[in-house]
């Protein structure tokens, strides 16, 4: 009697602790992007503007929304994102775009988000880009 | 008469040792179903003494009188025991005769539980792969055989157990691989150096299928993979094979590059003997691969060496110690050319010669200090030297001292634990890696209970701590937990739940290089991966009149997050601070794949004809999935498909054997979307031609393997064997042709 009760004791220790041990990811940095719709606030390529009519970042003009299932829209750009290294980066996939966009985050609260990044184009050279988000 | 006197003196002694003998026994063993000699078969007779049957299949021992209980084994045979009761001066003769056993459900494991357990008792699925499987195909490389196994998939050197990886560009492994039960993955990069697996001395590969940490550690997140060399045999055993193969044209005629044949050459040896309470078993493999592609040759040399020594005091006291050396040669296959007719051609801006030298020291001792319970210490000194004469910068050095202390102990007839302490401590001197100093300590403990003869379970649980040049990860607990219902006589259920976790390797997270015009950049920031897997399974053997084998079904499930993948996007180059375009380790992925697997093997003997037949099935869904709303997402991962199946037919008549094997795989489901970028500075750059072959030939494919032997003499056999019967032209991971028609011959003989 006794060893069926250590028995049973030491399955449900086991079980409660693999069933315990989940922990809450939802992070301060996930809550402010995902909780806010933001809208572009200035989108700079090398120092200036670029958010124009035919310009380089002309299709993030508008509205990013990041769900919290991963997937977002991004200005007129739709596709997924997610954060990495320990939250200080975030990336971003669409169809349209030939390769993810790592961006570095500057600035995540409940107001604001910056991100800045850089792609190399094989005629102009590196083009630093700053983008800036306010919560709608 | 001096003469006289000394013959009747000799007859007299010799008539006195007769009438003082021991008991003699003395016999032939050999195919129950075939009659043929059986060279090799031990038997043991007392608790420390035995002998092997020679190459007729003769044995000769002496007992002593009284009662005698001989055990009979033999790789592929059932276990026959003979009891006797002998006297002095008797002379007994025995003509013994084994059955063929294709089934495994007795067959006695140690990987699942560091301990003997019988394979039908486990609560988790386990394969048994024997050394007559790799001889049957001619396979000189452990990920052949193990790419063709029910569940497993190896993409370019890296293993995934049902699912479970994908492909990660050589960096870490989801899958412990063992030799003898201490880790035999590289320090640095965490991969699998399949060259220095000593597969010409095995007994068995056991493979876990599915999370198992908690006695294996990080690195256990998707299974175990556990190569167990073959005991020294108490009659000298030497064995010799050797083959030669060749490569036959691609189907695509455009693709060939060569003139002169490209071939394989392989010669193994192994050689054991006891001498009194020592156990000596030696083996040596020398391979030469030309290869079917440009720039990727392989060439090898392997050295092992066991010794096992018993106490002449303390018959419980084992200790001993094994060497593992090799040395390697060779081009690794990156990139392509071009798909149109440079496929088969590594690219020359890839291609780099590589010179390795592997050697392992394990040395252990274990002592059983009452019926109760037994102390086990076991450590491994593991160096391996990476030399790229071409990009000296590449080269790395590592090395790693593990040690692990295992006491299992019988609280009672019902209650078994198996518990241990380890530390491994490694250090890495590198200008690819940088200098790195890493340690990892462990604690685990196991439980079994047997809460009566049909029903047993498990519980386990494991604390692991990883520090990395004086930085400490969180200590990771984890728990698994296992159940084993005998539902009837031949009818076994199990259920299991287990987690597991992988530190990220040191390539992962400081490797830093270029390799032609791919850029690969570290990531010091990444998260170990963690997740669970759980499975249901039910095993049933098979015993008719006419047909013998087992079924085994189950439904499978696994769910891991912080999962590393390199993405290819723009990073800042941490030397230049420069942003610029390459490959990142990331903790992208969350996964989650879940489907179901089945094996069935029968096995009939009709008129002296032995056939096998064996048969596995497995589908998987493998897809993405949210952390945070816990749903599956429409996206596949990559580098999985979601069926694959095999087939293998062998019969024996007399001297003859002959027999196929067929696999089928489906298509890859994604790859990283870099390859299929349509932009000209990213994907086509990197492997030309590969968007249009991709949107053609992702398709799935099946093989077909022959293979015929012929006994020629009980101790000398040849076979010949052609696999890709049909020259299918398929691929691994991108731009990775796998290998055209092949024809081998292979002679082995038995000293």
């Amino acid at each position: 009697m006794r060893k069926s009760t250590l028995i049973i004791v030491l399955i449900s220790i086991g079980i409660a602790f693999f069933s315990c041990n989940k922990k809450d990811d939802k992070s301060d940095m996930f809550n402010f992007l995902t909780d806010n719709v933001w809208l572009s606030d200035s989108l700079l390529v090398n120092g200036e503007d670029a958010g124009g009519s035919g310009q380089l970042l002309e299709k993030f003009v508008g509205e990013a929304k990041f769900n919290k299932d991963g997937s977002g829209t991004f200005g007129l750009y739709s596709g997924s994102w997610y954060f990495t290294s320990k939250e200080t980066v975030i990336t971003i996939t669409t169809d349209e775009l030939p390769i993810p966009l790592t961006c570095n985050i500057i600035e995540l609260t409940a107001a604001s988000f910056k991100i800045t990044t850089a792609i190399v184009d094989p005629l102009l050279g590196q083009l630093s880009i700053r983008i800036t988000f306010k919560a709608k | 008469m001096c003469r006289r006197l000394f013959s009747f003196l000799l007859f007299f002694a010799i008539l006195c040792s007769i009438s003082n003998a021991q008991p003699v026994v003395m016999g032939r063993v050999f195919d129950a179903d075939k009659g043929i000699s059986l060279p090799g078969v031990h038997i043991k007779y007392a608790s420390n003494r035995g002998v092997l049957s020679d190459n007729k299949g003769e044995f000769r021992f002496m007992p002593d009188k009284g009662s005698a209980k001989i055990v009979f084994t033999f790789v592929g045979y059932g276990t026959l025991v003979k009891e006797l009761d002998v006297h002095d001066n008797d002379t007994v003769y025995l003509a013994i005769g084994l059955k063929e056993d294709v089934t495994n459900i007795n067959e006695v494991v140690i990987s699942a539980g560091r301990k003997k357990q019988n394979i039908s008792d486990l609560s988790v699925s386990m394969e048994v792969l024997k050394p007559y499987q790799l001889a049957r195909y001619h396979i000189i490389n452990a990920n052949e055989l193990l790419h063709k196994t029910t569940g497993i998939e190896i993409m370019d050197g890296q293993i995934s157990i049902r699912g479970g990886s994908g492909y990660s560009y050589g960096a870490g492994s989801r899958v412990m691989t063992l030799i003898n039960g201490l880790p035999a993955l590289s320090t640095d990069a965490g991969n699998v150096k399949w060259g220095t697996l000593p597969i010409e001395n095995i007994s068995r590969i056991e493979v876990i299928k599915g999370a198992s940490s908690v006695l294996y550690g990080s690195s256990a997140l998707n299974g175990v993979i556990n190569f167990i060399t073959r005991d020294a045999s108490i009659e000298p055993l030497t064995k010799l094979s050797v083959s030669s193969g060749i490569y036959d044209s691609p189907s695509r005629k455009e693709w060939k590059w060569w003139d002169s044949p490209r071939m394989i050459h392989n010669i193994s040896f192994s050689h054991s003997e006891v001498y009194g309470n020592t156990e000596i078993g030696v083996g040596l493999r020398a391979m030469s691969d030309n290869g079917y592609r440009k720039l990727n040759d392989d060439s090898n040399i392997r050295l092992s060496f066991n010794v096992k020594q018993k106490s002449k005091k303390k018959e419980s006291l084992l200790f001993g110690m094994s060497v593992y050396a090799s040395i390697n040669a060779k081009n690794d296959f990156l990139l392509w050319d071009n798909a149109d007719d440079g496929a088969l051609i590594q690219s020359k801006s890839t291609a780099m010669e590589y010179r390795g030298l592997s050697l392992a020291v394990d040395p252990f001792i274990s002592f059983r200090g009452s019926k109760k319970g037994e102390h086990e210490i076991k450590a491994r000194m593991l160096s391996n030297l990476n030399r790229l004469p071409d990009n000296a910068n590449n080269n790395s050095d590592s090395y790693s001292a593990y040690l692990e202390y295992q006491y299992s102990y019988n609280l009672s007839n019902k209650i078994s634990l198996v518990s241990g302490l380890l530390e491994q401590y490694s250090i890495i001197n590198s200008n690819f890696y940088g200098d790195h100093k890493g340690l990892n300590l462990a604690g685990y403990a196991q439980f079994d209970f047997a809460f009566s003869k049909k029903i047993s379970a498990v519980s386990g649980f494991r604390i692991e701590e990883y520090i990395l040049d004086g930085t400490a990860e969180d200590p990771v607990p984890i728990f698994r937990a296992g159940l084993n219902i005998k539902a009837g006589l031949k009818s076994f259920l199990r259920t299991s739940i287990g987690q597991g976790y992988r530190y990220p390797s040191i390539a992962e997270k400081h490797a830093y290089t270029t390799v032609g015009a791919i850029k690969i950049f570290p990531n010091e920031n990444i998260s170990p991966e963690e997740g669970w897997s759980a499975e249901l399974g039910y095993k049933r053997s098979i015993k008719g009149a006419m047909v013998s084998g087992e079924f085994d079904i189950a439904l499978f499930y696994s769910q891991n997050r912080n999962m590393i993948e390199y993405v290819f996007s723009n990073y800042i180059d941490p030397v230049s601070g420069e942003y610029d375009l390459g490959f990142k380790p990331e903790n992208i992925q969350n996964s989650r794949v879940y489907g179901y697997e089945t094996e069935l093997s029968l096995y009939r003997n009709f008129r002296g004809l032995n056939t096998s037949l064996n048969i596995g099935y497995t589908y998987m869904y493998p897809v993405e999935y949210s952390y945070y709303t816990k749903k599956s997402t429409d996206n596949y991962l990559k580098y999985r498909r979601k069926h694959s199946a095999n087939m293998s037919f062998n019969t024996i008549y007399r001297k003859l054997s002959a027999g196929f094997s067929c696999y089928y795989k489906s298509a890859l489901l994604e790859i990283d979307d870099i390859f299929l970028s349509p932009d000209p500075v990213t994907g086509e750059s990197i492997l030309p031609g590969f968007i249009d072959y991709w949107n053609n030939n992702n398709k799935a494919y099946a093989l077909i393997d022959l293979n015929a032997g012929y006994q020629i003499k009980t101790d000398f056999s040849l076979s010949f064997t052609i696999k890709n019967l049909t020259n299918t032209e398929y691929m691994g991971r991108p731009g990775d042709i796998q290998p055209p028609r092949y024809y081998s011959v292979l002679l082995s003989r038995i000293f």
